[in-house]
């Protein structure tokens, strides 16, 4: 890989261990997937932020890039923690993981990453057509390169902190244009109409594509939180990047996958672990835009959440304070409106959790893996109805 | 006798140790107990065997991109394995190896290795000597 003279200076250490270990991480990375050199980034989003899904591993390394001087050399935003330290039911927690989880969300904000705990970071700032950028979080990968067009790879944790403390990325996969262009076409002959259909066709997508980036046609909306839905289950049941909507102009050369009805209610079935009634009803995964919060009020206005189930309702600090009015509503009727943290992230059974019952399919396929709790998968009006009195 | 054999270069360094070598790929993250070096995960076929200290064969790295800090939390206890040998290394496992410091080498056909055979690898050559008896 080509360097410049000061890239190999950091390179040699001359700015101290902190930068020279972030651009030795960058230019192996680059070496093995053929970058010929580093280029530029517009932003950097951090997963591995949670101390639920991180432990103690990353504390010590995150010490020793802050003690060695390292600052971030472009803007960093952070994917969620594991808890709202505004909201009152957090406390019910360890006090051990209170305190873990906010030195990991200090030595971040001491890097000078921000602490906007978020898996939609483009609802804060949308990043600009062409930028490249270096982002982990694969919900927002994919949204980013499909719905912005901006362009980043799928980085992991320790990738996307490198590059945010080099303010560059290694050349190579989807930085490239050759690499985005769509080689597997989906034709939906399924109907497709809520969040919970789009996400399940996401999920079904994802195990056939694997990281391969479709061109889908037959979708009846283009509603981009609909959208969002698809995209954060393409990138969990598979690794798909990127994806295309629309007709293709030829159909040759390209294999050719259909979606039927049948398909999207096996997804359904697959994704409902649990027959009983659900204690948590959870939306906000990935985390709600303004949007989706305003039809929640509109849905929930008037009536009680049950006093045996709880509704959480998950975003950014920065789209619930637009929300404001909405989110009076929601919590009139007795829901909460969480930031920085969701369902997934979170130590639902500390929490008092057993069944979770959501509109997201990206949560509906992680929870009974990474929580233990059963699940029901249904559309955003379903999980009202289960979620208020009659 | 002395078995040669040439891989990629991924971390430079020199180290000699005891082979140990799984047929599985390894997730540092849930996989590997970061406290005391021994493999966790229970349908692993190094399961319950602590990669301290020794010579680590496996064909891959899957999982997390958390198991990069994993590798660096070992390290700092002394806990790491002496070096990684891939078949095909994979970016959860040379961001790892990186940033803990521990030589690493891939391509190479690691069902050539066995278990308690010692090893000696050259991450900057990609170079690996088995000794035989």
């Amino acid at each position: 890989m080509y360097l410049t003279k000061e890239e190999e200076k950091i390179y040699d250490g001359e700015l101290g261990w902190a930068y020279q270990i972030s651009m030795r991480i960058l230019v192996k990375l680059g070496d093995l997937y053929g970058a010929e050199r580093l280029i530029p980034i517009g932003s950097a989003h951090i997963s591995g932020v949670s101390y639920k899904t991180i432990n103690d591993a990353p504390i010590e390394f995150l010490r020793a890039l802050l003690e060695s001087g390292g600052r971030v050399k472009v803007k960093a935003t952070t994917n969620p923690s594991g808890i709202d330290y505004s909201n009152p039911i957090f406390t019910l927690l360890p006090a051990e993981l209170i305190g873990k989880q906010k030195a990991i969300v200090d030595l971040y904000k001491e890097m000078g990453i921000e602490d906007s705990l978020t898996c939609t970071p483009y609802y804060i700032e949308p990043p600009k057509s062409g930028t490249h950028l270096s982002w982990a979080e694969s919900s927002a990968v994919i949204y980013a390169n499909s719905i912005f067009n901006a362009w980043t790879n799928r980085e992991g944790g320790p990738s996307a902190l490198a590059s945010a403390l080099i303010g560059k990325t290694p050349n190579y996969g989807l930085h490239m244009p050759e690499n985005r262009r769509f080689s597997a076409l989906v034709k939906v002959e399924a109907a497709i109409r809520s969040e919970a259909d789009y996400g399940a066709l996401g999920i079904y997508l994802g195990k056939i594509l694997g990281n391969r980036i479709p061109l889908i046609s037959g979708l009846s909306s283009r509603d981009e939180d609909f959208l969002k839905q698809m995209g954060a289950a393409m990138a969990t049941s598979g690794s798909v990047p990127m994806f295309y909507l629309g007709k293709p102009e030829t159909v040759e050369a390209h294999e050719i996958i259909t979606v039927e009805n049948r398909d999207i209610q096996n997804v359904y079935e697959n994704l409902s672990s649990a027959l009983e009634k659900p204690d948590l009803v959870f939306i906000g995964c990935p985390h709600c835009s303004l949007n989706e919060i305003k039809t929640i009020a509109s849905l929930i206005k008037g009536r009680k959440v049950k006093s045996d189930v709880k509704l959480w309702v998950c975003t950014s600090r920065f789209i619930r304070k637009k929300a404001s009015d909405y989110v009076r509503v929601i919590e009139a009727s007795g829901g909460q409106v969480i930031c920085d943290t969701c369902a997934v992230v979170t130590w639902l059974r500390d929490l008092g959790i057993d069944t979770l019952m959501t509109n997201s399919a990206k949560t509906a396929y992680y929870a009974p893996l990474t929580n233990k709790v059963k699940v029901v998968f249904s559309t955003l009006k379903d999980c009202m109805i289960a979620a208020c009195a009659e | 006798m002395e078995v040669l054999l040439k891989g990629r270069p991924i971390v430079p360094g020199i180290a000699k140790g005891t082979a140990l070598v799984s047929t599985k790929p390894i997730s540092f993250l849930g996989g590997v107990d970061p406290e005391t070096g021994v493999v966790i995960e229970r349908e692993h076929d190094l399961y319950g065997k602590s990669i301290k200290d020794s010579i680590l064969c496996f064909p891959s790295g899957h999982g997390s991109t958390v198991g990069s800090f994993v590798l660096y939390s070992l390290a700092r206890r002394g806990l790491a394995p002496r070096a990684i040998v891939n078949s095909v290394a994979d970016s959860v496992v040379v961001v790892g190896a990186i940033i803990a410091n521990i030589p690493m080498v891939d391509e190479i056909d690691i069902t050539k290795i066995n278990t308690g055979e010692v090893v000696e690898v050259d991450g900057g050559s990609g170079i690996i000597r088995i000794f035989r008896k």
